[in-house]
């Protein structure tokens, strides 16, 4: 059982016996064996293999060649009572000898070699058999096999692995989405809180409002009582005063009535601050509006080394406003110029800015300018500029941010810009202020719509509605239900009808089904202004607007559409 | 795993096994067989070995096995072409195939056949 070892082969199943077997005869020609021995041998293999496999063992088989011996050992599992069964009997009858050692777990058989003879060396052969290609193929393939199985076991581990991992994200991402709602639910409860806070801010604002009202109101009433009484403590028909009480009684007049002016202010701040500025429009001749201001204000400019003067612009001398925010406005902006000016010239100058389509009211003076640091200050409430003038000047502080928030509420803007006076090096330079106030320029000129029946129950939307058409359509007819409105149209066909959806005795449906059917009302176009929003809208309107925050821009856009849409 | 084809002269079938035969192949073969003896009604059954090397104890078996199954087929098997190292392998494993006619070769086995039954072989005939 010595020699070198030409091969190793395992013996697992029936392709292994068929492998071992040529093998042998192989290793047994290459060994010098004669053509029966070979047989003999590969069949004695042969035999052992059945007998190993029979019992379902593993084994290995390796080719030893010695110097005169060919030895084949057949390694097997260790106790497994691989006796001298019958395969190995019938192997012991074909080689020289067999040994069996069942506790070893090793079969080794013996076939002597015939002397003299030459043979390969051990490595030839070594090679000549490795070029069996069954047999190395079989074991790469049994190779690979067990490594694709060790890898495969591999995978599975790291599966497992990742398993573990995935229920550990898994938990982690529960715990996260755990605590992202709960942060979420103090985020829904700070922003409830917030949302309470700011309703307690609008509150206070509300409050504030009105106590300013009440306030202002309530200082008005005994105020207008003490005037009344100074004037007829003062005037002809009272008892005569002495001159020193004449002149007492003249200081308490004029504090009362500056007083009154400073209430009257508030007021009118405090209606501004409530956001209840409605601008009310209507066609106003703005040459008019000018000329009743100056007449108002030249007399107070008291020296006479101040002018006013006045330029409206004669290509649009007509403009769609609110009369009394625009007169405010401008008395507002001129008694500043006139008030801050001791000598020059106070200017308003009206024109249309075609570009922007809008009306330009400039007031220029000539006084003594507003430092640029307080330009923007000055719309503040109760903010002055310091100094002597302003000292001496009567005033709130409330003129120019009440002037601005007018502005605001007709849509436009109020700005100031100005030069501060004197303090030059040429010593000579005048100062100066000039405001610009710039309105919206409504639809002004001919009426788009002739005749506009507005047919609601509330009169005072109906009110709103022709204020708002004012200027854009020439008639307005107002009828409180469907049957009033339908009496109306029999009178004088209307270009457009509004049409309330909820009405008294013939609701707005109706009424557009009746005017469907009559064959002169079908053509006069209808728009429904209404609060009803999920309502089936009938066929006929030719537009819903909502009643709800309605503007006269929205108006206006609907009536034009629905009546332009009407004369295709 | 190939299969070792069935030849059918006349009466008989010719199974020439050119290959080292593996056992599944043995397996196989004796189905082919006996399929083939039922398929063909043939009388005698001739397995030539000429090619096999190594014919262990199951082989032998294997082979005694066929034979005995044709015989219920009534068909007669012959083994013919054995070597010689074969047969001295198989007297020395103690294995005499018994119940296996043999013949030297494949004339002798067709001859064999003719002469103790009275089976035809028409190429043989003519």
């Amino acid at each position: 059982m010595t020699g070198d070892e030409l091969i190793r082969l395992r013996v697992l199943d029936d392709r292994d016996v068929f492998t071992m077997r040529r093998v042998g005869r192989e290793v047994a020609e290459m060994a010098g064996l004669a053509g029966s021995d070979q047989i003999r041998v590969a069949t004695a293999l042969s035999e052992i293999g059945r007998e190993v496999l029979a019992r379902g063992l593993a084994a290995s088989a390796a080719f030893l060649l010695g110097r005169d011996t060919l030895t084949v050992t057949i390694d097997l599992p260790a106790d497994t009572g691989f006796q001298r069964a019958d395969g190995v009997t019938l192997a012991g009858r074909l080689v020289d000898t067999i040994e069996c050692d069942p506790s070893g777990g090793r079969v080794v058989m013996v076939k002597s070699l015939p002397a003299g003879r030459a043979r390969p060396s051990a490595e030839m052969i070594r090679t000549r058999i490795a070029a069996l290609a069954p047999v190395s193929a079989l074991d790469e393939l049994r190779r690979q096999n067990r490594e694709l199985a060790e890898t495969l076991e591999e995978v599975l581990q790291l599966n497992t692995e990742l398993e573990e991992t995935n229920q550990g994200v898994l938990a982690l991402y529960n715990q996260l989405s755990a605590e992202l709602e709960e942060t979420n639910r103090g985020v829904v409860a700070l922003y409830a809180e917030l949302d309470e806070k700011s309703g307690q801010i609008r509150e206070a604002g509300d409050a504030r409002n009105r106590f300013w009202t009440t306030v202002s109101h309530e200082l008005r009433t005994p105020l207008n009582s003490i005037i009344g009484l100074v004037r007829l403590l003062a005037g002809p028909g009272g008892e005569p005063l002495g001159p020193e009480q004449f002149h007492q009684v003249q200081l308490i007049g004029s504090s009362a009535e500056t007083l009154l002016a400073l209430v009257s202010e508030l007021l009118d701040m405090a209606k501004a601050e409530s956001g209840r500025l409605d601008p009310q429009p209507s066609a106003v001749d703005l040459i008019a509006l000018t000329e009743r201001l100056g007449m108002v204000l030249r007399p107070t400019s008291g020296l006479d080394q101040v002018t006013l003067s006045v330029e409206v612009s004669e290509s649009s001398p007509e403009m769609l406003v609110d009369e009394a925010m625009l007169t405010k406005i401008l008395r507002n902006l001129l008694s500043n110029a006139l008030k801050f000016t001791e000598r020059g010239e106070v200017r308003l100058e009206v024109a249309p800015d075609a570009a922007t389509h809008e009306m330009v009211f400039t007031v220029t003076d000539t006084g003594i300018g507003i430092p640029a640091e307080h330009l923007e200050r000055v719309f503040e409430e109760f903010y002055q500029v310091p100094g002597p003038i302003q000292a001496r000047a009567k005033g709130t502080g409330l003129g120019l941010p009440y002037a601005r928030r007018l502005a605001e509420a007709m849509g436009g803007t109020l700005r100031l810009s100005s030069t501060v006076a004197g303090a030059t090096a040429a010593g000579t330079a005048t100062g100066g202020t000039t405001a610009v106030l710039r309105l919206p320029r409504r639809h002004d000129g001919p009426p788009v719509v002739g005749r506009v029946l507005v047919a609601d129950d509330d009169d005072e939307f109906r009110a709103t509605v022709r204020r708002m058409l004012t200027g854009f359509a020439a008639h307005v007819d107002e009828a409180s239900d469907g049957l009033a409105a339908l009496e109306l149209m029999a009178g004088a066909l209307p270009d457009l009808v509004l049409v309330d959806l909820l009405m008294p005795r013939m609701d707005g449906a109706a009424l557009l089904l009746r005017m469907a059917e009559d064959e002169r009302l079908r053509t006069v176009p209808a728009v429904v202004v209404t609060v009803v929003t999920s309502h089936q809208y009938p066929q006929t309107a030719r537009a819903v607007i909502s009643k709800h925050g309605l503007s006269r821009e929205t108006l206006l856009e609907a009536v034009r559409h629905a009546v332009e849409g009407g004369g295709e | 795993m190939d299969r070792v084809p069935v030849l059918k002269l006349g009466d008989v079938l010719i199974v020439s096994i050119q290959v080292d035969l593996q056992d599944q192949g043995v397996l196989a073969l004796q189905e082919d067989l006996a399929d083939a003896v039922v398929a063909t009604g043939a009388r005698g059954v001739i397995i030539d070995i000429t090619a096999v090397e190594i014919v262990d104890s199951f082989i032998g078996r294997m082979l005694a096995t066929i034979a005995s199954i044709s015989r219920m087929l009534d068909a007669e098997t012959v083994v013919v072409g054995m070597r010689p190292a074969v047969a001295i392998t198989l007297v020395e494993l103690g294995l005499s195939l018994g119940g296996v006619r043999t013949a030297l070769n494949l004339e002798k086995g067709v001859a064999l056949l003719n002469s103790s039954e009275d089976t035809q072989i028409a190429a043989a005939a003519r």
